[in-house]
């Protein structure tokens, strides 16, 4: 009867134990207010909360996209609250008294780049879809690059410069960019790198080394406008150039081991 | 010692049965490459040749429907003819004046008419249709032998090579370049917007290296102090500018600043990632606070992207007439999650401010302009460079639709005075 006793009160235990887990994981948003161009572990929380009571069907991915405004705006307008697409704290609290976060569940699918959904009234269990795929990482760039972009550029970035200043780095992004603009070139990220003979670290597969958060960071800040090369569409290291071609166009600056020109 | 001589006689005849097998597979691979260029090289002959005659064949017509499908093939065939000479291993001055050529030549084919006199847009043509053939003859002599297989790799590099080469490419290439030049002179617009790429547009007067400097130490006190060196352009530049690299502390960047008038292109500083978030919403007011202390104070928030470290926060520049944004001139700032550090200014466009014309606004009834599944949620005025190069006053509607169970975003700028569609932009 004891060892009943026993079983029935560390039942007990754990069922307590697992509801204040998810009770904390009810209360974990971040105090931050959300809007268009967030990102991170409280977005996530946001689209789960969101998908949960039918509000959002996009993917859960943790970036506060159009997807997410308009179903933030579409529950702020269903709980008679203020319709500005803004997760403020009161929007938040209210999220929170009406819908059910499972966020080992979330984060695990999210890192296993699984294909899944956390609706309300159904099992949890039913809602991943087989099979895996990579996670992407949730960078945020302008709408006219893509993620495939930001690998190969910092692939490129990378294999070029690695040993270069930052500003270097994301000059070179920079001509890579300015060429797709350019008439002169090919207009995509991969024509322009993989035209014979453009890159250094293509013909001797350096391009193929895994880059770093550096060359990722210099790719984004070129992918946003920044362009320290001022408009230049080629570069050289003068000390290693072969080609006399090169030296033919006009100069615009130096920066560390490598000129840009026009 | 028997023992000895076989084990040096099988590491010599393994060695040279692995050189001999290695040497195999590179030249496979030399054969394999050598016939994808030949097929490349085959294929951009063959629709060169296909062009010249899509261009002939608008020489038949008066401007009208009857050479349209003439025009959409010369479009068509210089863009695929540019994909083929881009995945080709070619002396770079040539590819890039030749592709240059068939960009333009696609281009005015494709907008001749809407643009062009008829006598004009001819005249053109027949001068192109004289040059592709020129082109088309030295194409085929220069690639005869690659496209053949009767050259290997190496010997199609030496032909490359200004040294050794047995054809002269860089005559090939002035020969573009005078075409190009002959054929399709910048428009107007064209011109307008390199001016404009130029600064030529900015007529300040020229500050000193020492006022650009006490400028940067202005804007950013926390970083300025220890300046590494300053730098003119150099001559190839298209307009003057100082070049100030510093190095402050746990901060290593630079900043560009035009000769003329002073003004900041670009600032960019790299440091250290601290831990923490700041809410966005303080970061944007220091942002703008930062903006409006530095005198841009005629723009407004337009959109921000967090990631991993910082904010990159977009500014547009409104126009006073009608509260328009102007999309080409723009002011982007990165901004540390941390504590809301100005890690970076870029202000190279909106510097070169476009010139803006006011123009006719008509009434559209938006509800028979879209399909009736299609929801307008935002609506505004905006300037916006149409596909000719001319900025033109736009509505900018923010459009939902739903896209098998999912809200798909799109802005679409549509002419005020025309109601063409300038841009439809899918959203995120």
């Amino acid at each position: 009867m004891n060892k009943l006793k026993r079983v029935v009160l560390i039942a007990f235990l754990i069922f307590v134990g697992v509801q204040l887990t998810l009770s904390n994981d009810a209360l974990a948003f971040t105090d931050r207010g959300l809007s268009k161009g967030t990102k991170g572990d409280d977005v996530i929380e946001l689209q789960a909360r969101l998908q949960y009571v039918g509000f959002f069907d996009g993917k859960i991915d943790g970036v506060f996209g159009y997807q997410t405004y308009w179903a933030l705006r579409e529950f702020q307008e269903k709980y008679g609250m203020p319709v500005d697409g803004v997760a403020g704290s009161k929007t938040k609290k209210k999220l929170t008294s009406v819908s059910s976060y499972d966020k080992k569940f979330v984060m695990d699918n999210i890192s296993k780049g699984r294909e899944f959904t956390h609706y309300g009234g159904k099992p949890l269990s039913s809602q991943v879809k087989g099979g895996s795929t990579t996670p992407k990482k949730n960078t945020q760039m302008p709408p006219k690059y893509s993620e495939d972009d930001l690998k190969l550029l910092a692939n490129a970035v990378y294999g070029e410069s690695r040993g270069e200043p930052y500003e270097g780095q994301v000059a070179v992004a920079a001509v890579i960019l300015n060429r797709i603009e350019h008439p002169d070139f090919p207009n995509t990220v991969g024509g322009v790198i993989f035209q014979p003979g453009a890159f250094t670290a293509v013909s001797d597969g350096q391009i193929w080394l895994t880059p770093n958060e550096r060359a990722k960071e210099a790719v984004i800040d070129a992918m946003n406008g920044w362009d320290p090369s001022e408009n230049a569409i080629y570069y050289f290291n003068p000390v290693t150039a072969t080609s006399k071609w090169i030296w033919s166009r006009p100069q615009i600056k130096k920066i560390g081991l490598h000129i840009f020109c026009n | 010692m028997k023992k000895l001589l076989f084990l040096t006689v099988f590491a010599v005849f393994s060695l040279a049965v692995y050189t001999y097998s290695v040497s195999m597979q590179n030249k496979d691979l030399q054969n394999a490459l050598s016939v994808q260029y030949a097929k490349n090289i085959s294929d951009a002959s063959s629709k060169l040749q296909e062009l010249d005659i899509a261009v002939k064949k608008t020489l038949l017509f008066n401007q009208g429907e009857g050479d349209l499908q003439a025009r959409e093939n010369i479009w068509r065939l210089s863009s695929d003819i540019q994909q083929s000479v881009a995945s080709l291993p070619l002396d770079q001055g040539f590819s890039t004046t030749w592709m240059n050529y068939l960009g333009r030549l696609g281009k005015f084919a494709k907008e001749g008419d809407e643009r062009t006199e008829p006598a004009e847009f001819h005249k053109v043509m027949d001068r192109a249709s004289e040059n592709i053939e020129n082109l088309s003859d030295q194409w085929s002599l220069a690639t005869a032998d690659m496209a053949s297989g009767n050259l290997s790799m190496k010997d199609w590099q030496e032909r490359l090579d200004s040294e050794k080469a047995s054809f002269d490419w860089k005559g090939l290439s002035a020969s573009i370049q005078q075409y190009t030049e002959s054929d399709f002179p910048l428009t107007a617009s064209e011109s307008d917007a390199l001016k404009k790429k130029q600064l030529k547009n900015i007529k300040d007067a020229p500050v000193t290296k020492e006022e650009a400097l006490k400028k940067f130490k202005k804007l950013f006190p926390d970083v300025s102090k220890q300046v590494i060196d300053t730098t003119d352009s150099k001559p190839g530049a298209s307009y003057p500018f100082y070049h100030i690299r510093f190095a402050d502390q746990d901060s290593v960047g630079y900043i560009d600043i035009t000769k003329k008038g002073g003004h900041i292109l670009s600032f960019l500083t790299e440091r250290p990632a601290g831990s923490g978030t700041m809410e966005m919403e303080q970061v944007r007011n220091k942002v703008e606070l930062f903006l409006k202390d530095s005198g841009y104070t005629d723009v407004i928030f337009e959109e921000v992207r967090e990631n991993d470290t910082a904010f990159h926060f977009v500014y547009t520049r409104l126009e006073p007439l009608h509260k328009a944004k102007v999309l080409s001139d723009t002011i982007q700032v990165k901004a540390a999650k941390q504590d809301g550090r100005i890690l970076g200014l870029n202000a190279a466009e909106y510097i070169r401010k476009e010139k803006l014309e006011d123009q006719k606004m008509v009434r559209i009834d938006w509800e028979t302009y879209f399909h009736k599944e299609v929801q307008i949620s935002e609506q505004e005025l905006v300037y916006v460079e149409n596909m000719h190069g001319t900025q033109r006053l736009a509505y900018a509607l923010t459009v939902t639709l739903n896209e098998n169970g999912q809200v798909g975003t799109y802005v679409v700028l549509v002419d005020t005075e025309t109601k063409e569609v300038i841009r439809t932009e899918r959203q995120q």
